[in-house]
């Protein structure tokens, strides 16, 4: 219960030097927040281009994937605002910072997590805003299960995203240099979760829903609030609101992998 | 701190020399060298897919077809390997340390240990389009065009390259004045690929937007090179699309002198 209370201090604190430091770096934030805009504006306009010519993707419409964008783009600010950190933590560990988490007496994770930066709710707002003009774009019904699931999709998705980002961090605590690596896997993640899965081979939906399950940060979740007849394994409609527990299920298995990974951490010598 | 150039006898040789420390340098990350590469796989994967999807349910477009667009994005994304890189970005970075200073106290010019540099670098990815092209063979048919259309294309894409880097030079350039310009880079390369036609061709755009854009200078680097390859460009337009390019060429190679220029007058140290 103490320590309880103490992770809940240093996280408070945590976003109180977040939101400082960004007030105190007001251009560069708001240049930051340009490319954010430019991010998700050039992707989208990129779909919108490629469905003006052609009218459908295996039975999508750009209004339909404009949500399926949406879902994505929720969940993936809400590990950018939240997990960040967990990208990092690669370059924490080949500068030698690393080491000295593991002396002080809180949770390593936790304290990976609460490393101040620049942090800033900046795309998170941006998602929300797109996600509301996304739904209503889309012509998608806004029911009482829409408002109860959206927010723990979004969350549960989070958790995929942050538990792919653990992994590929832990995988540092051997190849110490996995830059490549951490900038590959998101260029996947962006790419697989940009159009509907239905259109891989069937190895490819497997590996995307099992495996790395980045179907379902979005394209399940979608396919059942747009009511599609498709599915991309024949899994009932209803497989879409099993995102929350797949995240909770995939960042447990990232955690004890990560847990692996620190008992054998031996640190680069600094 | 006003700084005068020093201009020594000039050899072409110590800038050899430059590149091809440049060039082992990037050949020291091998991870780095050896995931970017191996990505291509996926990456053709993806691309394949998704145009075959889109060509499956619709009508195709007269003048793409299926082949020629599959050709056109694997050219495009085996020509991003030597595009994306940002050759200059030893000046930004120079600048940041304040160690262009000591780079003016060296008998050398500093625009061409720049170049020098950039050059090695680029050579270095130059020679992986080779296998990264084996590997996209392994998942796509590239069409091959006649020996003439494929030197007009390097040609093209030369000139193309030009553009690109004169664009990253004038940005590394505000440097001289401003000095966090990472987020501007990263705006101007997205919206690059999208408006130069790497991501889509320009041929799919709206008619009112690609008469805009085909005139750009983000077409010259992309789109013009790419067009020429899949034949949309036939050879008795090869002297104006050139001529475009190269004009697109020269503005950007005086504006990029200019900002050189007003850049090293008022060179202020950083401290450095």
């Amino acid at each position: 219960m103490k320590r309880l209370r103490a992770m809940a201090r240093a996280y408070r604190e945590y976003w109180r030097i977040n939101v400082l430091t960004t007030l105190e770096y007001r251009e560069n934030f708001l240049m930051w927040f340009a490319f954010t805009i430019v991010y998700h504006g050039t992707a989208l306009a990129a779909l919108w281009v490629v469905l003006t010519a052609f009218p459908s993707m295996n039975g999508w419409t750009f209004r339909e994937m404009a949500f399926l964008y949406g879902i994505w783009m929720l969940a993936h600010a809400v590990n950018n605002t939240f997990f960040s950190e967990v990208g990092n933590i690669p370059d924490h560990v080949h500068e030698g910072e690393f080491d000295r988490l593991l002396v002080r007496p809180l949770d390593t994770l936790f304290q990976v997590i609460a490393t101040p930066g620049q942090t800033f709710p900046d795309e998170l707002i941006l998602a929300v805003v797109y996600f509301c003009a996304a739904t209503w774009y889309s012509g998608v019904h806004v029911d009482a299960t829409f408002l109860i699931f959206v927010p723990l999709i979004a969350l549960g998705g989070a958790l995929i995203d942050a538990g792919i980002n653990l992994m590929v961090g832990t995988l540092a605590f051997w190849f110490v240099r996995v830059d490549a690596l951490h900038w590959i896997v998101s260029q996947l993640e962006q790419e697989f979760t940009r159009y509907p899965v239905s259109i891989y081979s069937r190895s490819v939906r497997l590996l995307l829903t099992f495996a790395f399950p980045f179907a379902f940060m979005n394209y399940f979740p979608a396919t059942f609030f747009l009511h599609k007849p498709e599915n991309a394994l024949g899994l009932p409609p209803a497989a879409g609101l099993l995102t929350p527990l797949i995240g909770l299920a995939f960042v447990t298995v990232a955690y004890a992998f990560w847990r692996f990974g620190l008992k054998r951490y031996q640190g680069t010598g600094h | 701190m006003s700084v005068t150039v020093a201009r020594p006898r000039f050899r072409l040789e110590p800038y050899v020399e430059f590149a091809k420390v440049a060039m082992a340098k990037e050949a020291t990350y091998r991870f780095d060298v050896f995931t970017s590469v191996a990505s291509v796989l996926i990456r053709v994967y993806i691309l394949r897919t998704v145009w075959v999807a889109l060509y499956a349910h619709n009508a195709a477009p007269k003048e793409l077809p299926l082949h020629a667009i599959i050709t056109y994005s694997t050219v495009a994304m085996l020509m991003s390997l030597v595009m994306d890189i940002d050759q200059t970005r030893v000046l930004h970075d120079s600048l940041h340390d304040g160690s262009i200073v000591l780079d003016f106290t060296k008998p050398m010019r500093v625009p061409l240990y720049f170049i020098a540099n950039g050059t090695g670098e680029v050579l270095f990815h130059a020679v992986l389009m080779l296998p990264a092209l084996g590997l996209a063979l392994l998942f796509v048919h590239i069409d091959v065009p006649s020996l003439g259309t494929l030197a007009v294309f390097f040609a093209s894409f030369l000139l193309g390259y030009g553009v690109g880097f004169c664009i990253n030079f004038i940005l590394n350039c505000t440097a001289f004045w401003t000095l966090e310009i990472t987020a501007v880079q990263f705006i101007v390369t997205w919206i690059t690929d999208l408006v130069g036609g790497e991501l889509v061709p320009l041929l799919l755009f709206p008619a009112a937007l690609q008469n805009v854009l085909l005139f750009l200078p983000f077409a010259a680097m992309f789109s013009t090179p790419l067009l020429i390859y899949v034949g949309h460009i036939p050879p008795s337009q090869y002297a104006v699309a050139l001529a475009l390019q190269a004009f697109w060429l020269i503005v950007l190679a005086a504006i990029s002198t200019v900002m050189w220029r007003l850049g090293t007058q008022r060179l202020v140290s950083q401290g450095g």
